[in-house]
């Protein structure tokens, strides 16, 4: 078995590495070209439950959508839309 | 004139009458001045993200309207000095409109533009074999 798996990886070497599929941005996909601040159920999808901005490194989001995605967020929260922190 | 987006917040004390009657008093503020209603909504009782003068609950209202910037500062002044005003928010619209218009066009114009390309390439394919 152990033979196996060794033989495995040495034969498989490049498999190892599986195959990233690339996010893509959310807002490109479905042209939205104004992130709105009143569309709440679109804002909670990029806030994790501790009630953070998710980092775009990890949502895909594109540089100029996370730049209009934030002070969309930010406006949301100044009126009690979405939380400023959870615990 | 500009377009403006405003949210106020009300608390959930207020009786359902006083609060319209407040309601319209904002709004005379912003129609004796001039300002033009464009959308108005009532989003009515909603839990607040976050405790806000230790209520829990907010009534949402939601206006879209064309008024001057000194229009748009008295009735946030009048929003501030109201105790029953838990929160409010004013942001311009025409700034972000015109933008996303703008950018609408670009990627219109980008798409428009990508067809055109293809047979431009597949023509200069055959001449190539052609020079050698």
């Amino acid at each position: 078995m152990r033979r196996d798996f060794k033989k495995d990886k040495k034969a498989g070497g490049r498999k190892k590495f599986f195959v990233r599929r690339r996010k893509a941005c959310k807002f490109c996909v479905e042209k939205i070209e104004y992130v709105d601040w009143k569309d709440v159920k679109t804002l909670q999808g990029f806030i994790p439950e501790r009630g953070k901005i998710l980092p775009r490194r990890i949502s895909g989001v594109c540089s100029l959508h996370q730049r209009k995605l934030q002070t969309a967020i930010k406006r949301a929260r100044a009126i009690a839309l979405l939380p400023y922190a959870t615990d | 004139m500009r377009l403006y987006d405003i949210v106020v917040v009300l608390s959930p004390e207020v009786a359902p009458d006083q609060a319209t009657a407040l309601v319209d008093g904002f709004k005379k503020i912003l129609t004796d001045d001039g300002a033009q209603m464009k959308t108005e909504e009532v989003w009515g009782r909603r839990r607040l993200a976050y405790p806000i003068a230790k209520r829990r609950e907010g009534v949402y209202y939601y206006w879209q309207f064309e008024a001057k910037t000194e229009t748009v500062a008295e009735l946030e002044r009048k929003l501030r000095l109201s105790d029953d005003v838990l929160r409010h928010l004013a942001v311009r619209a025409d700034e972000e409109l015109r933008r996303s218009v703008k950018l609408r066009k670009k990627r219109e114009a980008k798409a428009a533009a990508k067809p055109k390309k293809a047979p431009a390439e597949a023509a200069a394919e055959p001449a190539e074999p052609a020079e050698a």
